[in-house]
Parts: C-alpha cells; structure tokens; sequence
C-alpha cells in the first residue's frame, strides 16, 4: 500500500478539528497545571500547616499513578460519586490534575534556589511572607525551573492523546477513528507525528524566547 | 538448531496421534488442506478473538477467553496442530482488529468481523459463518422508539465498528461519542453520556437480557456477514480456514457451542444467525 497524499488532502479539516481540540485543551490544561503548582508550591516552601501534607500526598499520589488510570477515574467514576463532566472538562481536569503534581516539584525545585539568607533579608526588610514569595522568590524560582516546566508542558500536550480514550475527538481521535474505518495507518500516524512535532516545536519557542526575556538582568 | 528440530518432530508426532485417534473414532471428518508452511512454521494458531462480545468472544469471570468465537479458534488450532493448547490468543478490539492482522501479530480474526467492501481492500475473508444485523440499547424509559427517533441525540458506537461505518453513510447528521470498547460504551450510556448506544445486535441482546434498566429499539439495520478475516495474498491459508469453516457446520459444532455459551431464553437468536438465510433491512 502506497502512500496516498490524496487520502491525506481529503482527511486534513478533520485533522485540523482535532488539532485545535488538543491546542485548546492543552493551553487550557498548562496554564491550570502551572496556577496548581504555583500555589502548591507556595505551600510546601511556606510550610503551611496541613496544607503541606496533602500537596505531598497529592504529588505522591498522582506521579505513582498512571495518567489513563487517573482519567478513567475521572471520567467514568466521578460521575458515581454524583459529578459528570464533559469530556472536554474530564480532559482538561485530568492533564490539569495530572501536570500540576509536576509542577509544583519543578517550582518547589527553584524555590529551593533561593537562599534562606535572601528570605532573612526580605523578612528583616518587613514582607510579609506572601510578599516575599510574590516579588522575590517566585519571579527567581520560575526562571530556574522553566526548563523542567517546559518539559512538563511538553509531556502534557503529548498525553493529551490519551483523550482519545474517552472518545475526545483530538488529533489521535481522529487518526484512530479514521483508520479505523480507512485503515490509511502509515498516512495518519505519520501525518500526527509530524503535526505534533510542529505543535511541540513551537512551544518550545514560546518558551526559549520567555527564558530569554527572564534572563534579561544577567546578560552582559 | 536441535531444539527446532526436536519442536518439529514432537509436532509430527501429535499430528500423527491425532490422525489415528480419527481413524480409530471412526469420525467420517472432512479432510482439511494441507496447512501452509507459513503458519505451520509458528507451532502454534495465533488468533485475533474479542474480549467484550459475549456470547461471541469475552472473557469469562475468571479472565478466561470464552464465546462461540473463541471455540471456533481453538478447533481450527486442534485441526491444524493436534491440540487444543496450540493456540495463542490475543484480545483484539473493533478498531485495533485488521493492524494487528496486518502486522503478523495474529494469523486470523475471528473478531465478529463484518465483511465490507472497505475491509476487503486490507484483508481476505472467509466465506460467511453467520450473519448479524445491529440494534440500539436504550433507557428504560427513554422516547427512542425507533430508528430515525435518533435524530438531534447522541448516539454512543465503537470507532471502527460497522455501525459507526453504516451512521456516518446513512445518517451523518447524527451526533455520535466514539469509544473503544463495548464497556466503555454501555458504562457512557447508563451515565447518561448519550442517549443510545448502537452495536451489533448479538451483543446488545445479551446486555439487555441481563439489565432491567435497559431496553433494545428492535429495528434492525446494517445486516451483514460475519467472516473470518486472515491477511491479503494467503490463498492457502485462506482455502485451509475455509475447509475448517466447512467441517464446523458439516460436524454440527456451531449448535454445540451455541447450547454451551448462550442461556436458553435468547438462543433462539443466534441460532438463526448460525443457520438460517439473511434477512434484509435498512
């Protein structure tokens, strides 16, 4: 069996349909998981009572749980226990759910950079300690960990694929259903590997061009 | 190198078994073509059968793989290899079923695969075993009553099933939710995620026998045959499941595993779907 561009021209707008489902889900999905682990991480650097238990027990619990799992739960069991979502918002909550457990360990990580004597410093000037988060440890803590935020961002736009499981008519929704009835396998997968590099590629940018921006007060 | 050839004469040696023990039953079995080299080289049937369509193919409460389908394989792997453990398989899904034929990770489906011109330019199929139409499973109480009530709902198939072929032909107005398995889509309707569930009708009749909450719509439509699917350009292969196919009907083994697989009150049914002409419909 060849390969048949034809094929591929008249699957296109359905592709598209797909692909702005996973963009729309998946910047939805980011900008939530990075909001969680701001505030996660805020809790564990600032050691609020209780609170800090359970983000620990949250980050443990949805790192040692696989994602499909996690959006099985979400979907088919919460409506069990009396809460039915879209799919849209059973997507969005288990990535957002599942990248915000990343996220607070990669801020909680640049957190770690700054130095107990900056904190002193900040305490002796008078901020409060929200203060001090907000105008001094966060903005330091972020330009240390984008990378690995980055990365967690990377992961999730990839595992919003595993919403097709739930019948999310995303990118890999499409393929699948397509093939399914086509059975065109080599022009779709290939058509969605390429369209998720490009997708994966131009997050990156956003991102290198933010990191550059961040990096501003030490170039020379 | 001695291992092969030691695999290789134990293999000649059941089969040399098994001939005598036919003969001395005085069985008047139909004699199968001889197996090509290419399946015969594994040792073993490795078949694609489904896990989530009982009383065709499921597995059992134990995790075993049990159904009329599944009994179909393994009686191919007792005629071609001699035993009934010769086998190897493998669940497959309505959407995954042709790729894992196609890459060799199965020599044969018997998957409650329908036969449709779109199939049949990927895959080979058997001559028909049975046929089987489609129905929908709804609420209790809800105002489908019919076909066409569906119209403005959403209705819940599998990706890749001949329903969801057939809705997007003849009615693509229709909102649908597509899943992966039969679970996954009995689990959306009874929460409510839409408003019917459609699949073929052997399947949904089991579901509704068991499930007061539920009810068939009883119009059927995409009637079609179900055949054994086995990949492109194996002629041999082909001609091999076809003569197996053959004996089944000719030894009276359908009607055995239909007593043994399906509870009395619905066999009726599948009866029909084994032996009797098909019927015609939308």
């Amino acid at each position: 069996m060849e390969f048949d561009l034809a094929y591929l021209a008249a699957q296109w707008p359905a592709l598209m349909r797909g692909l702005w489902l996973t963009i729309q889900v998946s910047a939805l999905s980011i900008v939530l998981s990075i909001a969680m682990g701001l505030c996660g991480a805020a809790i564990r650097v600032l050691q609020v009572p209780v609170l800090d238990k359970v983000v620990v027990g949250y980050v443990e619990f949805i790192r040692n749980t696989p994602l499909l799992a996690q959006l099985f739960f979400i979907f088919y069991g919460l409506p069990g226990l009396g809460l039915k979502l879209s799919l849209f918002w059973s997507g969005v909550l288990s990535l957002t759910l599942w990248a915000g457990a990343y996220q607070i360990e990669n801020i909680r990580g640049g957190l770690e950079t700054v130095g107990k004597g900056l904190r002193e410093a900040a305490f002796s000037l008078g901020l409060s300690p929200w203060r001090f988060f907000r105008l001094v440890a966060a903005p330091m803590a972020i330009r240390v960990g984008l990378p690995s935020m980055l990365n967690t961002s990377i992961s999730l736009l990839k595992n919003s694929s595993y919403l097709q499981a739930i019948g999310l008519a995303e990118l890999t929704f499409v393929a699948i259903d397509r093939i399914s009835m086509d059975f065109r396998t080599i022009e779709m997968f290939a058509a969605i590997c390429v369209i998720y590099l490009a997708l994966v590629l131009t997050l990156s940018f956003f991102a290198s061009r933010l990191e550059y921006r961040l990096n501003t007060p030490f170039r020379t | 190198m001695t291992h092969l050839h030691a695999t290789r004469l134990g293999a000649l040696s059941t089969l040399a078994a098994t001939a005598l023990l036919t003969a001395i039953s005085g069985a008047q079995a139909q004699s199968l073509p001889p197996l090509p080299d290419s399946i015969k080289s594994a040792g073993l049937l490795k078949a694609g059968v489904r896990c989530d369509q009982p009383p065709y193919g499921y597995k059992d409460e134990t995790g075993k793989f049990a159904g009329v389908e599944t009994d179909m394989a393994i009686q191919i792997a007792t005629w071609a290899f001699g035993s009934a453990d010769k086998i190897e398989l493998t669940c497959v899904t309505a959407e995954n079923r042709i790729p894992q034929l196609n890459g060799k990770k199965v020599d044969l489906l018997i998957a409650t695969l329908g036969v449709t011109p779109e199939r049949a330019r990927v895959v080979d199929f058997s001559k028909p075993y049975r046929w089987g139409g489609s129905d929908m499973l709804v609420a209790k109480d809800s105002p489908i009553k019919k076909l066409d009530d569906v119209a403005g709902k959403i209705v819940i198939m599998l990706k890749g099933s001949t329903q969801a072929k057939w809705f997007e032909d003849t009615m693509p107005k229709v909102d649908n939710l597509r899943l992966n398995t039969a679970s996954d889509a009995l689990q959306s309707l009874k929460q409510g995620r839409g408003d019917a569930y459609t699949h073929d009708a052997a399947t949904l009749i089991v579901i509704a026998a068991k499930d007061p909450s539920l009810r068939l719509v009883g119009e059927p439509f995409a009637i079609s045959d179900a055949a054994v699917g086995v990949r492109k350009n194996e002629a041999a292969w082909l001609a091999y499941v076809d003569a197996a196919l053959d004996r089944m009907k000719a030894e009276g083994l359908y009607a055995k595993w239909i007593e043994k697989w399906i509870p009395a009150d619905i066999r009726p049914f599948y009866s029909d779907a084994f032996v009797k002409p098909k019927p015609t419909a939308r």
